[in-house]
């Protein structure tokens, strides 16, 4: 059982500008919690940016009504497969037709045959790991792993009642998760808002309810800057933070740049799903200097290098796996819903299988990647995948950039990147921007006769 | 071409729809093609074909097609 609702805690409508606060709103989680807690087994709940969806979210939380939170706009089949391995309870939010083995009763999904699986009695969280290219696992957490991360986030960022977040990230979205735990327990307010960025609504939301601060991710950093964001024009919003992925250093300077100049603060943080997410957050006042690190590892937790020989050291300048302990490590992950019944695996000690570095104040600068993933507007994806997704084309070898991917094709034809481009934005669901496709004469090879990943990754860079 | 299928021309490439997509009637988030994402890359797409520079308030403003062509309109970009 959980509670986030710290006292104080609010929760606005930025469509109506309604507020649910105090009784009123520990009145509507304990009605949401009742009627969880009448669900067999794990609860999929489908997560819009709306009072409801949030309300629910800590209701079933408050019950002790295993959650797992997914993309309101989920695809039909790909929503089938995933009720299919892991066998819900009760489905909520859902749009279309019904799975198949599940009847309505006032618009909860239910599963006609229950599931054979009693779910462990320390789940209280699942997340799915944003792997684009298959079916996704999902990621196990404790109250203790959901409850301890949204205090020390917010003892890192320094959130007391007085601030306000908006919902600037899909809350399905570990990191989205994140801020409205991190604020509702510090006794905050929450914006609901299902705007974005690029609607004048958003801004007007922002300064109508005194926004103070604002989490986006690498590709939104972007957008803000093409929308020359100043924070002037919006005179309580003095926070950012920023997470989801490796922002360029320039963008890290520019808005750090930014907020400064109205005595604000920019937090650049790292962090994984499997962590729940939250593990380094670096303290504005280490920028500009500390450009390209992300900090020390969040109170009550610790981060570790494991080197060559398999020893974990903190000494400095050491680079090797990042290694990371504590309470919000995820309990191990659950590809089908047996894995439900399970307690934890990692004992809170997640090998991230990033490559870093710790320097001599103990703050960390992630190097790169053991296996070979990328991130394309924060979306994981495994480099190998998307090859293997090029199999009837030229040669083709794909390394990562700043949050896209650089493909290349060894042909001087013309047609290959476009098309490639086009496979790839139509297999994986994301933009072609997300893309850079480039003819190549000659993939660059290593003496043992494989790509050369690193003399590409120069090239691409 | 005229210009108004030169903007009907950067609205499908931009947004990844078919060569005989009808898009005089889009509007942003209308379609599931067209997000945040989409839009970015069709602001820029669009001031590399028309050769403008298309300001932050219109940025947001450039809520559907119709609204595009107005814009483009600001500009000089005549849609006789």
């Amino acid at each position: 059982m959980i509670s986030l609702v710290g006292p104080g805690a609010r929760l606005v409508d930025a469509a109506t500008g309604d507020v649910l606060a105090g009784e009123e709103l520990a009145d509507r989680v304990a009605a949401t919690a009742e009627q969880a807690a009448t669900w067999p087994g794990v609860l999929f709940a489908h997560f819009p940016a709306t009072i409801d969806a949030v309300v629910g979210y800590l209701g079933a939380l408050q019950a002790g009504r295993p959650i797992c939170l997914l993309d309101p706009d989920l695809h039909t089949d790909l929503r089938d497969r995933l009720v299919a391995r892991f066998e819900p309870g009760a489905i909520t939010g859902g749009k279309g037709d019904l799975p198949p083995g599940y009847h309505d009763e006032g618009g909860v999904w239910l599963r006609d045959e229950p599931s054979a699986v009693t779910p462990h009695p320390d789940l209280a969280l699942l997340l799915t790991t944003s792997g684009s290219t298959g079916d996704p696992k999902l990621v196990r957490l404790t109250p203790t792993a959901v409850e301890s991360n949204a205090r020390a986030i917010a003892a890192a960022l320094g959130i007391d009642g007085g601030e306000v977040a908006i919902t600037s990230l899909p809350l399905f979205y570990s990191y989205g998760m994140s801020v409205l735990n991190s604020h509702l327990i510090s006794g905050a307010t929450v914006v609901v808002s299902p705007r974005t960025f690029l609607e004048r609504e958003f801004w007007n939301d922002v300064n109508t309810y005194g926004v103070t601060s604002l989490a986006a991710v690498p590709y939104q950093y972007e957008m803000l800057k093409r929308l020359r964001f100043d924070p002037s024009r919006y005179p309580t919003l003095r926070t950012l933070t920023q997470a989801g992925g490796r922002l360029k250093a320039e963008l890290i300077v520019d808005f750090h740049g930014r907020m400064s100049a109205v005595d604000g603060r920019m937090f650049v943080m790292y962090g994984q799903t499997e962590a729940g997410p939250r593990m380094t957050t670096l303290p504005s006042a280490y920028l500009p200097a500390k450009v390209g690190s992300v900090g020390p590892a969040l109170p009550g937790t610790e981060l570790f290098i494991r080197t060559e020989n398999g020893a974990e050291t903190t000494e400095p300048d050491v680079e090797g796996e990042v290694i990371f302990r504590g309470p919000n490590v995820m309990m191990g992950y659950a590809t089908a819903a047996a894995d439900f019944a399970t307690g934890d695996e990692l004992g809170g000690r997640l090998s991230t299988e990033d490559l870093g570095k710790l320097d001599a104040d103990g703050h960390l600068w992630i190097t790169g990647r053991l296996k070979r993933m990328g991130k394309i507007f924060g979306i994981r994806v495994n480099l190998d995948d998307v090859e293997r997704l090029l199999t009837d084309t030229p040669p083709v070898a794909a390394v990562p950039g700043d949050d896209r991917l650089t493909v290349f094709v060894e042909s001087g034809e013309e047609q290959w990147p476009a098309k490639i481009k086009a496979r790839l934005a139509e297999a994986l669901g994301i933009h072609s921007s997300g893309f850079d496709v480039r003819s190549i004469t000659a993939l660059p090879l290593l003496a043992n006769g494989k790509v050369d990943y690193r003399k590409l990754a120069e090239e691409g860079a | 071409m005229i210009e108004i299928d030169r903007l009907r021309k950067v609205f499908r490439s931009s947004l990844e729809l078919p060569e005989d997509y009808d898009v005089d009637g889009l509007e942003y988030r209308g379609i599931e093609k067209w997000d945040s994402l989409a839009h970015m890359s069709l602001v820029a797409a669009i001031e590399d074909e028309f050769d403008v520079m298309i300001d932050t308030d219109d940025v947001i403003d450039m809520s559907s097609f119709g609204k595009a062509r107005e814009i483009l309109g600001k500009h000089g970009v005549e849609f006789a």
